[in-house]
Parts: C-alpha cells; structure tokens; sequence
C-alpha cells in the first residue's frame, strides 16, 4: 500500500490546452482528432531555445512548466511506454535510405533525452529518472514518484507523455489514441504546504488473475478523469498487474 | 555584377535553410545579416548546430564538410563567409 498525493496536475492534448477543456472530456471522455501537427507553443522559452524540442519534449514541458516554482529544485520522473516514436521512425527511414543521421535527432534519441532538457532548461540539478513500462507505465512512474518523496523530497514531479506513432506503427501501438502529456505534482501527506486541492490517495497492487478487462484510456487520462470527476476508486489491470486506486477521504 | 547578385541570392538560401536545418521559429532570412556572427554571442548557434548545418550544406549544395577542415571555423562564422564557401567549394576550378 502506498499513499500518493497529487497536490496540482496539468495536462495537454491536441485542442485540451485548460482546465475547463480537461474538465469537459473527463465528463465525457471521447478520442480527440491528432493531425500530429499542433503542438504546445511553449511560450515561456525563447524561440533559440525551443528548436530542439520534440513534439513530445514540448507536450512534456508545456503540461509540467508551472507545476515547477522558479526557486525549486524539484526531483523528476518522465514516463513514457513508447518515447519518441516520430524520431526514431525518421532515423530508421534515414537508415534505410542510406542517408547520414541528423546530429541533433540521434543525439536527443535517447528516452531519458526529455527529462535531460527539463533539468537544462529548468536548471534543476536534483535526480530524474525516465521511464518505459508496459500499459501500467503510468503506475510504475507514480510508484516511482511516491518512492522519492519517502526518500526525502518534499515534493517530485511525474509526467506521463505519449505522442500518436507513425502509421507504420498502428499494427504494435494500440494505447495511444491520442497525443497527451499528463504532469502531476506529488506532495508529501497532509503536509503543512499541502495545496487545498490535492487529492490523497491509496495505490494498491494485486496479482491479477488473468482476464480482467484493459482500462478503456490510457492509465494516467483515465487517473486524470478520476481525479476531475472525484471518482473514489478506480482499478487498472494489466498482465498479472492489478491497480487499485482509492480516494481518501 | 552577376556574381554580386549570386552571392546575395545564395546568401539569402543559406538564411532560409538554417532557418529551416536549425528549426529557429519565428526567423525571416532577413533576420540574419550576411556579417552577423551565427554562433554564440551573435544569433546564438553551438557545435552541435554547426555539425547538423554541416550536414544540411552537404545535402543542399553537394559539398562535403571535413570536421577537420582547416579554417571551418572561419567558413562557418557568418552567413557570407558561408556563401563564399559554398561557392568556392561549387567551382573549385573558378579561383
């Protein structure tokens, strides 16, 4: 049994860019058109330091940037079950094609590439760690989350990215209906700087015993449509992981 | 005269695919003066932008960048130099 408090949370997707849109599709959660062109403006960095951000990299910093106060030195997990999907398909094309590698594609193809931006662009000094799972991707960062405030942090941030892959990919990539990045502050329990908002919860794992249906969205969409609706508990199963997750009062 | 129009018109093609090569939103051509240094304290570029133009040139223009190439640092200083470069390399016989 571990205890998680989300004390604030952002997130992004294709025309999901407020709260009240969030709010809107976790009343009524539906897939939402992804061109794979629009893409988080970022606003908040300079153009010269924006250019080599991934569609992913800016869904990632768009949905985590205020979550991070200016003086703090907040540890960070990044989590994504297939990374840079569009990346690594156009390096593989260059591959194929026998062309030489973009210098500043291979060098950022790495997964924990994204979480290395963050601490150069955010100046954050402290641990971060990057993440691919399977489906249950968004519990093991959570797991992961909850792991460094009871090492010591006072707060950690853990954001949950995943961006529709190239066509080519639809035959192996099925959890990713749409583009989203979901960013969580983690606070410490009832804590005397505790946000008014936050919501603590209780994640419990199981053995799972076979055939229990898959979450209908991806885990941490279907986190945040629980949190919106205040929903006091929600089951995840994957393989033989199950995933129970309970509000607290 | 024709050679002063070439070296602007290559100049400006030389903005536009750093604009392009380097993804900077947001730039015009226009906004990189020919003598405007391109790395750090001018428009702000690095090494690793300098490898990826490197790149871009040799694709555009079918040249080949030596990283050990004598003076590169020079050729790649500003949007002339890098025009006058390019020419250079194109006809190599014109000199």
């Amino acid at each position: 049994m571990t205890a998680i408090r989300v004390d604030a949370w952002r997130a992004w997707a294709p025309g999901l860019d407020t709260p009240d849109a969030w709010h809107d599709w976790a009343m009524a959660p539906r897939v939402v058109p992804d061109d794979g062109q629009v893409q988080p403006a970022c606003a908040f960095l300079p153009p010269m330091q924006r250019r080599r951000l991934s569609r992913l990299a800016r869904m990632t910093l768009e949905a985590a940037w205020p979550l991070c106060g200016d003086d703090e030195q907040l540890p960070f997990v990044f989590a994504s079950r297939h990374g840079e999907t569009t990346r690594t398909f156009a390096l593989l094309g260059d591959i194929a094609d026998g062309q030489p590698l973009s210098p500043t594609q291979f060098g950022l193809s790495v997964h924990n590439a994204i979480a290395g931006q963050w601490s150069i662009l955010r100046g954050q000094r402290g641990e971060s760690t990057a993440i691919a799972g399977e489906a249950d991707t968004f519990e093991h960062a959570m797991l992961e989350g909850a792991l460094l405030l009871d090492a010591g942090a006072p707060a950690a941030l853990v954001v949950v990215a995943e961006e529709r892959p190239p066509a080519a990919y639809a035959p192996w990539i099925e959890d990713v209906p749409f583009s989203y990045a979901v960013a969580l502050r983690l606070g410490r329990q009832a804590s005397a700087g505790s946000a008014p908002g936050g919501a603590g919860w209780q994640l419990r794992h199981a053995r799972a015993d076979g055939d229990r249906a898959r979450c209908a969205w991806p885990h941490a969409l279907d986190f945040l449509r629980a949190t919106i609706t205040r929903e006091p508990s929600l089951e995840h199963a994957w393989k033989t992981r199950q995933w129970i997750w309970q509000r607290q009062a | 005269m024709n050679a002063v129009i070439d070296q602007a018109s290559l100049e400006q093609d030389i903005a536009r695919l750093i604009i392009d090569t380097l993804n900077l939103e947001d730039l015009q051509p226009g906004d990189i003066p020919p003598d405007q240094p391109l790395f750090r304290d001018g428009l702000g570029l690095d090494s690793v932008d300098a490898l990826e133009l490197a790149l871009a040139l040799q694709k555009r223009y079918g040249i080949r960048v030596e990283s050990d190439a004598k003076n590169a640092r020079e050729h790649f200083a500003t949007v002339a130099n890098l025009a006058a470069y390019v020419a250079s390399q194109q006809a190599p016989c014109a000199d």
